[in-house]
C-alpha cells in the first residue's frame, strides 16, 4: 500500500510539472525551474528570462494547473461521498441538483447581470455556490419530509426531480435572454482559463476543510457501504451522518464548479479508479481520490489548452471525452472479474 | 401545430398569390398565378441564362435568381414589405434608404439607427412564424448567423411562399460591398448602392493611404468575448483586414477565422494595443487591464486598451467604416 501511495504522489508531482512545462508557448524547462525558484526563494533570475515568460509560467500556467488540481480533488472526493452514502456507483453531486442549481445562480449573474453588493467580482462564484448548495438542500430536506427513513432511493429521486425542475427554470431564463445564452452555455462547459492565485487561495482552505471533514467520517462511510441496518446496529446515527456528508460533498462540488463551471465525469472516474487500486477502505479512498482526481483534471485541462495551438477547447468536453470511455472500461472490467 | 398553420396559410397564399416560393420545387403555385407573375417568372428564367455571362457585380433586380448562399430564389414583382433577420442586413437596408420598407426585425437589429422602434421584433434563431406572417413580408433577409442553429428555421416561411434570401456573414470587405450591392439589386436598383460603396471606398482608401506609410507596425489584439472564454480572430475575417489597412498587425494573424484564444498566446504575442468590442460587462477595458499576468503586456503597461463600438465592428455592413476610424485613432493616435 505504501508503495502505491508513494507512486501516486510522484505521479501527481510529475503531472503538475508537465502541465506547467507545456502550453501554446514554449518555455525551456531550465527557465521554468529558474522562474519558480526565483519566486519561491527569491533567487536571482538571469536577464535572458523574459518578463513575458515569467508571467506565463508564474501567473498563468502555475495557478491554473494548481486550481485544476485542487478542483479535481474536491469534485472527486465529493463523488466518493455521494457514491458511498447513496450506495450507487453513478451518484454524484450533479444527480442531486448541485450543477443545475449552480447554473441557476450563474444564470442570474450572466443572463440578467445580477451583481452582489460589496463583492461584485465574486458574484458569479458566490451565487453559483449558494444556489448549488441550496438546490441540493431543498432536494434532501424534501426527501427527509417524504420519507422518515431517509432512504437512498428517495434522496436520489427527489434530487433528480428538483434538478430537472431547476434546469427547466434555467432553460426558461435562457430563452428570455437569448443574447446572453451563449455565455451561460460556455460557462456550463467549464474552463480553467483566467484562473489566478487569488482563486487558488480561496479554494484551498475550502478544499482542506471539506476533505478533512469527510475524512473524519471515514469509518462511518465504511460502515454505510455495508448497509444502513448494519451501520445502525454498530451505533452510527445514520440520518445525521448522511446529512453531514451529503452537505459537505455538495459544498465541495458547489464551491469548485462555481469558479470554473460545470465539469462532469471527474467525480465518477477518479473514485472508481482509486477503489480498484486501493480497495474500498475510505481511509485510503478519500485522500487518494483527491490526489488522482486532481491529476485527472490537470491532464484534461492540459489537453484542453494544448490540443490546438493558441486555442482552447472547453475542459468539460475533454473530461467527458476521456472520462466516458475510461469510466465504461473501469466499470465493466471490474464487473467481469467479479 | 406550426406545420398545420403553415400549410393552411400556404393554401391561403396560393389563392391570393402573394409569395414567390422557390422556383425549382415545381409547386402547383405556378398554375394558379396570375399572368403577370407568370410573365415575371419566364423573364427570370430567360435572365438566368444571361446571368452566366453577367458578372456577379452587375446584378440588376431581374437578374437575381439565387441568394448570396446560392439557393435558387424567385423575387416577387414588387417588394414593399421587408423583414430582416440580422443587424447587418438591417443596417444595409437603412443605409440604402429602404428603412421605411422594413416591417419586422430581429431583436439584435433593435438598436440599428433609423429603424422604427415599434416594429414587431422576433427571435432570429426561433422566429414566431404566425406573428411574422401576419405582417405579410414580401421578402426576408436572413443573416448567415442563423445557419449555426442547424436546421433551416426559415423553411416555414418558404413553405408559406415568402421569398427567403440568405446573406451569409461576409468575411471580407469586398464581400460586404457585394452584399450591399446585392441587397440594393434585390430591392430594385443595384445602382443605389454606388453611393454607399463609393463613400466606403473613399474612407477606407484615405486610411489605407496613411496605413501604407507605416513601417513600424504595432501589434494588435482584438477581443470579441471577454475572459474566461476569450474570443478573437485570425486571417479570413474582415476585422483582420481592417487592422492591416490601418497599418497594424493582428497578433493572431496566423490563425484562421474565429477562435477561442488561449490566454498565454495573448501574453506571448505581447500586443502594443488591445481592442475590445465586448459590451455585455460593465467595464471591459478595466477587466482586461486587471487580468492576472497581463500586466507584462505592452498594451496594458502603456494603458493602450480601448473599447470599439460593438455594432460597428461586429456587423458586416457599411458601418464597419465607423469601427475602422475608431480603431485607427486608437492604434495610431498621432497619425489619424
Amino acid at each position: 500500500m505504501k508503495r502505491k501511495i508513494t507512486i501516486s504522489i510522484i505521479i501527481s508531482i510529475l503531472t503538475l510539472l508537465f502541465a506547467v512545462a507545456l502550453g501554446s508557448v514554449y518555455v525551456s524547462p531550465m527557465d521554468i525551474l529558474r522562474i519558480i525558484g526565483s519566486k519561491l526563494f527569491h533567487s536571482p533570475l538571469p536577464e535572458t528570462v523574459s518578463d513575458t515568460n515569467i508571467s506565463i509560467i508564474w501567473n498563468l500556467r502555475l495557478p491554473r494547473s494548481l486550481v485544476a488540481f485542487v478542483i479535481g480533488g474536491m469534485i472527486s472526493v465529493s463523488g466518493v461521498i455521494m457514491q458511498s452514502v447513496l450506495k450507487n456507483p453513478l451518484a454524484s453531486s450533479y444527480t442531486l441538483g448541485v450543477s443545475s442549481g449552480a447554473s441557476l445562480g450563474a444564470g442570474f449573474v450572466i443572463l440578467f447581470g445580477f451583481s452582489l453588493p460589496l463583492m461584485g467580482g465574486f458574484s458569479l462564484p458566490v451565487m453559483g455556490f449558494v444556489f448549488g448548495l441550496g438546490t441540493m438542500l431543498l432536494g434532501i430536506s424534501f426527501a427527509g419530509r417524504l420519507d422518515k427513513g431517509f432512504e437512498n432511493n428517495t434522496i436520489i429521486l427527489t434530487g433528480m426531480v428538483i434538478s430537472l425542475f431547476v434546469n427547466a427554470i434555467v432553460t426558461l431564463m435562457s430563452a428570455v435572454k437569448r443574447e446572453q445564452m451563449q455565455r451561460l452555455i460556455y460557462w456550463q462547459m467549464g474552463s480553467f482559463s483566467a484562473q489566478d492565485w487569488k482563486n487558488l487561495f480561496i479554494l484551498l482552505p475550502i478544499a482542506a476543510v471539506g476533505i478533512l471533514l469527510v475524512f473524519h467520517y471515514h469509518r462511518e462511510l465504511d460502515m454505510l457501504t455495508f448497509g444502513e441496518e448494519q451501520a445502525k446496529t454498530m451505533g452510527v446515527n445514520t440520518k445525521l451522518v448522511k446529512w453531514i456528508l451529503l452537505i459537505a460533498a455538495a459544498a465541495l462540488t458547489g464551491s469548485a464548479i462555481s469558479f470554473v463551471g460545470v465539469i462532469g465525469f471527474v467525480d465518477l472516474v477518479a473514485p472508481h479508479v482509486v477503489r480498484k487500486i486501493f480497495g474500498s477502505s475510505h481511509r485510503y479512498v478519500i485522500p487518494m481520490s483527491a490526489l488522482l482526481g486532481g491529476v485527472f483534471m490537470v491532464i484534461c485541462d492540459l489537453v484542453s489548452r494544448t490540443v490546438i495551438t493558441n486555442q482552447e477547447i472547453p475542459v468539460g468536453a475533454v473530461t467527458a471525452l476521456i472520462g466516458a470511455p475510461f469510466f465504461a472500461y473501469i466499470f465493466f472490467s471490474k464487473r467481469e472479474r467479479g | 401545430m406550426k406545420k398545420i398553420i403553415a400549410s393552411i396559410l400556404f393554401t391561403v397564399l396560393l389563392i391570393t398569390c402573394v409569395g414567390c416560393g422557390s422556383s425549382n420545387t415545381g409547386t402547383p403555385e405556378a398554375d394558379t398565378k396570375p399572368e403577370e407573375t407568370q410573365e415575371a417568372e419566364s423573364n427570370t428564367a430567360d435572365d438566368a441564362v444571361n446571368e452566366e455571362t453577367d458578372s456577379k457585380e452587375n446584378t440588376a433586380a431581374a437578374d437575381i435568381t439565387t441568394d448570396r448562399q446560392g439557393n435558387e430564389i424567385t423575387l416577387p414583382e414588387q417588394i414593399e414589405r421587408v423583414m430582416v433577420a440580422g443587424p447587418s442586413n438591417a443596417e444595409i437596408l437603412v443605409g440604402l434608404g429602404y428603412g421605411d420598407k422594413i416591417v419586422a426585425a430581429d431583436v439584435y437589429s433593435g438598436n440599428v439607427e433609423g429603424l422604427d422602434g415599434d416594429l414587431p421584433m422576433f427571435d432570429m434563431t426561433a422566429p414566431d412564424v404566425e406573428k411574422i406572417l401576419q405582417v405579410e413580408p414580401d421578402v426576408i433577409f436572413v443573416t448567415g448567423m442563423v445557419q449555426s442553429a442547424g436546421e433551416d428555421v426559415y423553411k416555414p416561411f418558404k413553405d408559406a411562399g415568402v421569398c427567403v434570401i440568405y446573406i451569409p456573414s461576409s468575411n471580407s470587405i469586398a464581400g460586404i460591398k457585394e452584399d450591399i450591392r446585392y441587397i440594393a439589386g434585390v430591392m430594385g436598383d443595384a445602382a443605389k448602392s454606388d453611393e454607399i460603396i463609393q463613400e466606403m471606398d473613399q474612407e477606407i482608401d484615405a486610411i489605407r493611404a496613411i496605413g501604407e506609410t507605416i513601417t513600424d507596425k504595432k501589434k494588435v489584439y482584438f477581443e470579441i468575448a471577454a475572459a474566461p472564454n476569450m474570443y478573437s480572430f485570425g486571417d479570413g475575417v474582415f476585422l483582420n483586414e481592417m487592422i492591416e489597412i490601418i497599418g497594424a498587425e493582428n497578433i493572431l494573424k496566423n490563425e484562421n477565422e474565429w477562435i477561442t484564444v488561449a490566454e498565454e498566446a495573448v501574453v506571448a504575442g505581447n500586443p502594443d494595443v488591445i481592442l475590445t468590442s465586448v459590451n455585455y460587462i460593465d467595464n471591459p477595458v478595466d477587466e482586461i487591464k486587471g487580468r492576472a499576468g497581463w500586466d507584462v503586456i505592452t498594451a496594458v503597461k502603456d494603458d493602450a486598451v480601448y473599447y470599439i463600438d460593438t455594432d460597428a465592428s461586429n456587423n458586416p455592413s457599411q458601418n464597419i467604416v465607423k469601427a475602422l476610424k475608431e480603431m485607427a485613432e486608437n492604434i495610431y493616435p498621432d497619425k489619424y
